[in-house]
């Protein structure tokens, strides 16, 4: 299993003589989807503790949200790896690829791994911002957007952000060569399967972070 | 002989019948002259204020009256002199007609611009068939105030403690004196009037003041005494040095332990320490603010601190969250509490931001953190380098 993060050319190499098993993929991506789920706990327990003088009619609301978005991540992850997988799928049939949708989808599952221990080093950072952070109370909700984008843009918060995108480049490494093989692609066409939709999540992630840094600063 | 005797005897009758006509004559014309001249008397004189001070103004009441019981008189002129008093009333011309035993009240205003001392001035009546008077009055002028003096006060004054101050006001003058009154202007006084009202001659009335004081130091309290001697305004100053100390045995709190930590991300500081009470009597009702200033502004959740009762020789922890503008280096704090009679004290103590330990860098990533991000970004590439140079 280790070979896919040393060597994933040989890997999924190897996978293709084998028979198509979605078992692990799925397994992998739920571990990724439980681990950033545990991150985006602790996050929105930052906000319900901002919320905390909220009306006491909104409470109930405000304390289900962490575990509504921990669960609705890892659901989220699920999803999303369909949809990356039909992406990737889409886009190397401009290039001619052959291959069925569900090698497509084992391949891009076995290239969570690496987003387990990105997701494993966010959540310990985001710990650390929980646990030392100064949570301010906020009573007004217009001042909501302030407080978190003040947040946001916390040095530990842009850490954590800095490893995703490592861990990110990882796994798009992976789907490189887990795409060639499973659309029989070149190498040339591959990398430029994986850039597209990869650059496009990285400039859309950076604009969208960006755009709620500045709302602590107006 | 015989004619010598009886001339004789004819002499002796005639002289005795001419002095006893001349008697009788004599008697005659005084008669004529009773019921030309009416009798007139100043039956009362008044001066009010009994006693006048230099420079003030003063009323004579005279009253004329007539003594005949079946003749009127016709008054025709009233006038008052004075060779020390000035008399500032003009002279009473035709005041009218005094039917028999009526009276008539006359008033002159007069000044004394004299030095002390008893002046009697007179007043002139002349009455149409009346005897003209003559009559003088005593009119006593005695300069001498009233005194106020300091009756009671505290061997010892301290800040923030109320100090009982009574004043004593006699009147050493030989008439009453009214609207007597005590009036400070000193804020820390109270009350700021205590009016006493009539005293009597020869009479004293204490006045209580209480001070508070707000600082410490040589300080004098200024007292006015007002009274009135008739319709004259009248006024003595007083001022009672004092020395305020701190006391000995009141609360002083101080900080200890004091930390301040920078919250990445928030531009907020947190300010923990403890509060301490050095004095030997207790603080109440412990409240520590973040003082006001440019670029200083209190966060939430601990915009105040509620410490409460502070016993001798106890102490507190405190956080206070305060967001500072970028060029502040110092956060004021506004420690109040009330003695056990409530009175409210308040002190202003500064941290140092930059000076103070514990304070973290200001939203820089810590040394450690920098190199774990740079030695999973080298694990990251260096893997990826791998896989590539593998395949």
């Amino acid at each position: 299993m280790l070979e896919v993060l040393t060597n994933p050319n040989k890997f999924f190499e190897a996978r293709m003589k084998g028979e198509e098993s979605l078992r692990i993929p799925v397994l992998i991506v739920l571990i990724s989807g439980i681990i950033s789920g545990l991150s985006s706990f602790l996050q929105n327990s930052i906000t319900v503790k901002m919320m905390s003088e909220v009306p006491p009619e909104a409470q109930g609301i405000v304390s289900i949200m962490p575990t509504v978005s921990a669960i609705g991540l890892v659901m989220f992850f699920l999803i999303f790896w369909v949809f990356v997988a039909a992406i990737f799928y889409l886009i190397s049939c401009i290039f001619k690829g052959e291959g069925d949708f569900n090698r497509t989808l084992e391949f891009v599952g076995y290239g969570y791994i690496p987003m387990i221990f990105g997701g494993i080093i966010g959540a310990i950072l985001m710990y650390t911002i929980v646990s030392t952070a100064h949570i301010p109370v906020v009573t007004d909700p217009a001042k909501m957007a302030e407080a978190l984008g003040l947040l946001l843009k916390s040095p530990m918060m842009l850490l954590s952000y800095a490893i995703s995108f490592l861990f990110m480049l990882w796994s798009a490494n992976i789907w490189i060569f887990g795409l060639k093989h499973a659309r029989n692609l070149t190498t040339k066409n591959a990398v430029i399967t994986i850039t597209i939709p990869v650059a496009s999540y990285y400039i859309i992630m950076t604009y969208v972070l960006w755009t709620i840094s500045q709302m602590g600063v107006m | 002989m015989r004619q010598t005797i009886p001339t004789f005897i004819f002499l002796f009758f005639f002289v005795i019948a001419v002095a006893t006509s001349g008697v009788s004559a004599a008697n005659t014309a005084s008669s004529a002259t009773e019921e030309q001249k009416a009798s007139v008397v100043i039956s009362d004189c008044q001066v009010n204020p009994t006693a006048l001070m230099c420079n003030d103004i003063g009323t004579v009441t005279v009253t004329i009256k007539n003594m005949e019981i079946y003749k009127s008189v016709n008054i025709k002129e009233v006038q008052m002199l004075s060779q020390g008093l000035k008399v500032l009333s003009d002279s009473y011309f035709n005041p009218g007609s005094l039917g028999s035993g009526g009276d008539l009240r006359l008033t002159f205003t007069i000044k004394a611009t004299c030095p002390d001392g008893i002046y009697y001035p007179k007043v002139m009546v002349n009455g149409e068939g009346a005897q003209s008077i003559r009559y003088s009055f005593p009119v006593t002028v005695d300069s001498s105030s009233l005194t106020i003096g300091v009756k009671d006060v505290p061997e010892d004054i301290f800040r923030g403690e109320r100090a009982k101050i009574e004043l004593v006001v006699g009147n050493p003058r030989p008439n009453n004196v009214t609207a007597v009154k005590i009036v400070t202007e000193d804020k820390d006084v109270m009350p700021a009037e205590v009016f006493i009202g009539t005293l009597s001659a020869d009479n004293s009335e204490v006045a209580a003041f209480y001070f508070t004081p707000q600082a410490k130091g040589d300080c004098v309290l200024n007292f006015k005494l007002q009274f009135k001697n008739g319709d004259n305004h009248h006024f003595t100053d007083l001022s009672v040095p004092l020395n305020v100390t701190e006391s000995k045995k009141s609360a002083e709190l101080i900080l200890t332990g004091i930390e301040v930590e920078f919250i990445p991300g928030m531009n907020v500081y947190k300010i923990t320490g403890d509060i301490n009470n050095a004095g030997l009597e207790a603080a109440n009702s412990v409240v520590m603010k973040v003082g006001d200033a440019e670029g200083i502004e209190a966060m939430q959740p601990y915009k105040a601190y509620f410490v409460g009762l502070l016993n001798a020789d106890d102490f507190s922890s405190f956080e206070l969250n305060v967001k500072v503008g970028e060029n502040e280096t110092q956060v004021p704090l506004l420690i109040e509490y009330k003695d056990e009679d409530g009175i409210l004290f308040s002190e202003h103590e500064y941290i140092s931001i930059e000076s103070s330990p514990g304070t973290a860098s200001t939203g820089e990533l810590p040394v450690p953190m920098i190199a774990v991000v740079i030695v999973i970004a080298i694990l990251v590439i260096g893997m990826i380098a791998y896989s590539w140079k593998k395949r």
